[in-house]
């Protein structure tokens, strides 16, 4: 077991950087997972890792084992990596029984007889797949075939494990269960994990840490809490859950971090957190519609951001309805339980939940 | 868990890389031997003033001011080209109104008429010449008798319009494969806007459906038309009687005829054939980038609309049976009974003229038996070579980082520019100049390279569809389960390979029976195969035994279709 470094990682064709200069490390037994939209790298990094990417710059390392370094021209091939990787497709092969997909990797390390059966149970057994033995991939169920990649990723006992979107072809209920039941699996082993989605649900809920990706570069790099609550510009604010921006002027910002913002319509907001910059500098204030709270009457309290607006759509979402308000010019999206009758309403959010990012 | 020792790093050494290195390497080198084998020493003897075997030959462009200052050369060229034409055209009426028939069309049987239409393919263009001269040539059993009942017989086959349609029917197969696919991909609701719009059936096919398969015909015709440049059977049979020389027989009498071949003449003609063949080519390849690039005969099942023949359906069908039964099952029939009579005239009964002895002297000499065991030989194990060795071009060129591949495809490809003749003479040249090979002079092993050489194209394009379809996270996975290169193709993407594997091996068989264009210049005693005895006997003009040989050649080529679907039906579950 071993940490997993990535200095100046990058990946150029011509003028597209696929990956540009991703630093990077990650912990022994670490959960970290890899955020962004789709052509965002980080399923070319993931690659990079597993050596089946080559990148065109930077340096790859495991533990003392240098699987890549541009400068000095070292490539390890991907079969002397001892990485794990399950795929987005899981890329059983067709040919061979899942007892045979796991005996694989253990008969090219020349494991053989009894341990070798011993390991590929002790493997299933951790999966909940011992039953399946016998069966060919094609005769396994989507979530069942996810369970037999990762076993046989795992039998071998590699170094990282590292997987991409694993879980993105199971439908939505598996698909919650498959995350708990990974995590679960991964805090056992303490195995040096590198995962990939673009789901940030996923992200959240598994990860020790997010790194959040976008156009190659890596833009926060955080824990999940900090992630949402402190995101570090308007990309990963939207990109993790979703947010509203509310365009204005610094007006003081205190050295804890704390601020006060000026909006256009002269409102002052103030937030729990803001990048530093000098005072008149264009901000946003984000905030995220789950927190901001409606009222027909408004609010005695002041110890709340207070806008006045007017209601300008609803759209009702089972649990909650969402409604769009106009607040002087600034459009503001309200997620609530109640019901309004009347347009205007002032909408509330308390400071810790408002954020000051860069535009 | 826990207690598992890592075993991988340690037992792998920098050993892995190279071995897929050398491996790739290897292949990638034999390739391009095998290629440029033939290639090389024509080029070099079109520019050589002596026999590329003699030493003190200087450099010169003599050869081809020779070659062009002979007035029979201007002849050869336009005769070659008159004949492509000609045959292009059957063949793509022929093919293009096949496809349309068969794949848009309420024509009845379909399905049975659609694998009939194929069958020419399965046969010999040589027996095909063959058959067509003991019926429809000057004295075929059925030129006879039409004059005998009406006077006169309205063909004759020593023309190039006679020519033409041997060749062409013989290549309509190809066109309607080509063209099939393409109908079968004509969006239905295309037809609908035009019908829409008051076009009818008819009218909707010929300003629709046709111009919507034009890449596929136009490409199909240019594969007709360097078809039939190459062919030699034809114009052997029914060209050099009457002294219509076209390229092939043009070189096979340079060649063969005389004592002291004309080296350089030779070599000159040869490489003109060549550049001639490689720029059509050129041609081809751009519109096959427009046109898709593999073509295959399963279409996605998409919603067909299929015009109405209305009365004339029977008629129409009527016309495909007859069309059939004039262009292979009365040629072949007349050769299965020429095989077996002592001659064929409508003068006399064939009972009365029965006979054992055709067969009978194929069976007593030793030269001939061979030359069915030699062809049996060259096709089972030197199929099954070929195909492994091809197996793994694809391998290199779709499934690797091989530095080279890129120019490895084109190589693989390159073969379908050289004609069999070609092919021959470079091979034979070959073996005399370049040391340590001139062992395979007068062994079949020469024949097992000429015919892979000539067929990489062929297996290369039916492999290469199967692998793109494997998903190449199948090998990933392997390589990050700790297999090399080379272990992840053995073991995982052969495997998955192997349907497509065993249908290249079974193209490859048939067509090494079937095989003889490259033979001609190879074959000496003791490596005789089925086409180069079948030459021999027609050269003294023993109509006989090469009508047993083309019985044999038929009877094995049933024997092994039938088997091979039999081995793929009880393996279609697996």
């Amino acid at each position: 077991m071993s940490e997993l470094v990535l200095e100046n990682l990058s990946k150029h064709f011509g003028d597209v950087r696929a990956i540009d200069g991703i630093n990077l490390t990650v912990a022994d037994g670490e959960f970290l997972t890899l955020l962004g939209p789709s052509g965002c790298g980080k399923s070319t990094t993931l690659f990079a890792i597993a050596g089946l990417d080559t990148p065109t710059g930077g340096i790859i390392r495991a533990g003392n084992n240098v699987f890549f370094d541009s400068t000095k021209g070292i490539l390890v091939p991907p079969e002397k990596r001892n990485c794990g990787l399950v795929f987005q497709s899981y890329a059983l092969w067709p040919h061979m029984t899942v007892e045979q997909n796991l005996a694989f990797p253990l008969k090219i390390r020349k494991v053989g007889g009894a341990d070798r059966a011993r390991r590929i149970a002790e493997a299933l057994d951790l999966v909940e797949m011992a039953p399946y033995a016998k069966r060919y991939p094609h005769e396994l169920s989507g979530g069942q075939q996810q369970r037999v990649a990762l076993a046989r990723t795992l039998v071998f006992e590699p170094t990282l494990l590292l997987l991409d979107e694993p879980l993105s072809n199971l439908d939505a209920k598996l698909r919650i269960r498959a995350r708990n039941w990974l995590k679960e699996l991964q805090q056992r082993l303490k195995i040096t994990t590198i995962y990939v989605t673009h789901d940030q649900i996923e992200a959240l809920a598994m990860s020790d840490r997010i790194a959040v990706m976008n156009k190659g570069e890596m833009v926060q790099l955080a824990t999940p809490q900090e992630i949402y609550t402190r995101p570090a510009g308007a990309f990963v604010a939207d990109f993790i859950g979703s947010s509203n921006f509310m365009k204005g002027k610094m007006a003081r910002r205190d050295a804890d971090g704390t601020a006060e913002v000026a909006l256009e319509g002269g409102t002052m907001i103030s937030a729990i957190w803001a990048p530093d910059v000098k005072p008149g500098s264009d901000v946003l204030v984000a905030v995220r519609p789950e927190h901001v709270r409606l009222a027909v009457a408004r609010p005695a309290n002041d110890d709340f951001n207070l806008l006045p607006g007017r209601i300008t759509g609803r759209s009702y979402l089972g649990a909650r309805y969402q409604y769009a308000l106009d607040a002087g010019g600034t459009s503001i999206a309200a997620e609530t339980e109640d019901a309004f009758d009347r347009p205007e309403v002032f909408a509330t959010f308390d400071r810790a939940h408002a954020v000051v990012v860069l535009p | 868990m826990a207690s598992i020792p890592i075993t991988a790093r340690a037992r792998h050494g920098d050993g892995g890389l190279n071995r897929a290195l050398a491996i790739q390497a290897l292949i990638g080198g034999s390739a391009l031997i095998l290629v440029a084998a033939p290639l090389v020493p024509i080029l070099y003897q079109s520019f050589v003033s002596r026999p590329l075997y003699e030493d003190g030959g200087i450099l010169t462009l003599d050869n081809y001011v020779r070659l062009f200052g002979d007035s029979v050369f201007y002849s050869v060229i336009s005769n070659s080209i008159l004949l492509a034409l000609a045959t292009t055209l059957i063949a793509c009426i022929l093919g293009v109104a096949f496809a349309i028939f068969l794949e848009r069309t309420n024509l009845p049987f379909r399905k049975t008429l659609r694998s009939i239409v194929l069958w020419p393919m399965y046969v010999s263009q040589l027996v095909i010449a063959f058959s067509w001269f003991v019926m429809y040539g000057p004295s075929g059993y059925v030129t006879l008798l039409t004059q005998q009942l009406f006077g006169d017989a309205p063909w004759n086959l020593y023309t190039i319009w006679g020519m033409a349609a041997v060749g062409g029917t013989g290549m309509a197969p190809l066109v309607y494969l080509f063209c099939a696919s393409s109908a079968q991909r004509v969006d239905a609701t295309l037809e609908d806007a035009g019908r829409t719009m008051g076009a009818g059936s008819l009218r909707v096919l010929w300003s629709i459906s046709i111009p919507l398969m034009r890449p596929a015909i136009i490409y199909s015709a240019l594969l007709t038309f360097i078809g039939s440049l190459e062919m030699l059977s034809v114009p052997l049979v029914f060209g050099r009687p009457v002294g219509i020389e076209f390229f092939t027989t043009y070189l096979y009498s340079h060649g063969l005829g005389g004592i002291e071949p004309d080296y350089g003449i030779l070599g000159a003609a040869a490489a003109i054939l060549l550049v001639i063949i490689t720029v059509l080519l050129i041609c081809q390849g751009m519109l096959l980038t427009k046109a898709g690039r593999f073509v295959t005969l399963k279409g996605k099942a998409q919603r067909q609309k299929l015009a109405d023949l209305g009365a004339a359906r029977w008629p129409v069908f009527l016309l495909f049976l007859l069309y059939n039964v004039v262009i292979l099952a009365i040629p072949l029939a007349g050769i299965a009974l020429r095989s077996v009579t002592t001659f064929l005239t409508p003068l006399m009964a064939p009972f009365d003229l029965l006979t054992w002895e055709n067969f009978n002297l194929i069976f007593s000499y030793d030269a001939y038996v061979r030359s069915i065991t030699n062809s049996l030989i060259i096709s089972t194990v030197g199929g099954a070579i070929a195909t492994v060795f091809i197996a793994l071009i694809t391998l290199v060129v779709h499934r690797s980082n091989f530095r080279f591949r890129r120019q490895l495809e084109f190589i693989a490809l390159y073969p379908r520019a050289i004609p069999g003749i070609v092919a021959g003479i470079g091979l034979f040249w070959a073996m005399l100049i370049i040391p340590g090979i001139g062992w395979m002079h007068g062994t079949i092993w020469i024949m097992v390279l000429a015919f892979t050489m000539r067929s990489i194209p062929t297996a290369f394009g039916a492999i290469s569809p199967a692998l793109m379809q494997i998903s190449e996270e199948l090998d990933k996975s392997a390589r990050s389960c700790g297999a090399d290169w080379w272990t992840a193709c053995r073991t995982i993407i052969l495997p998955l390979l192997k349907p497509a594997i065993f249908s290249a091996y079974v193209l490859l068989f048939l067509s090494f029976l079937k095989e003889y264009s490259s033979a001609v210049f190879l074959f000496s005693p003791g490596n005789e195969i089925i086409g180069t005895t079948m030459l021999s006997f027609w050269a003294n003009g023993d109509t006989g035994p090469v009508a047993a040989l083309s019985v044999i050649q038929i009877a094995l080529t049933v024997i092994f279709v039938f088997a091979a679907r039999q081995l793929l039906r009880s393996h279609q579950n697996v």
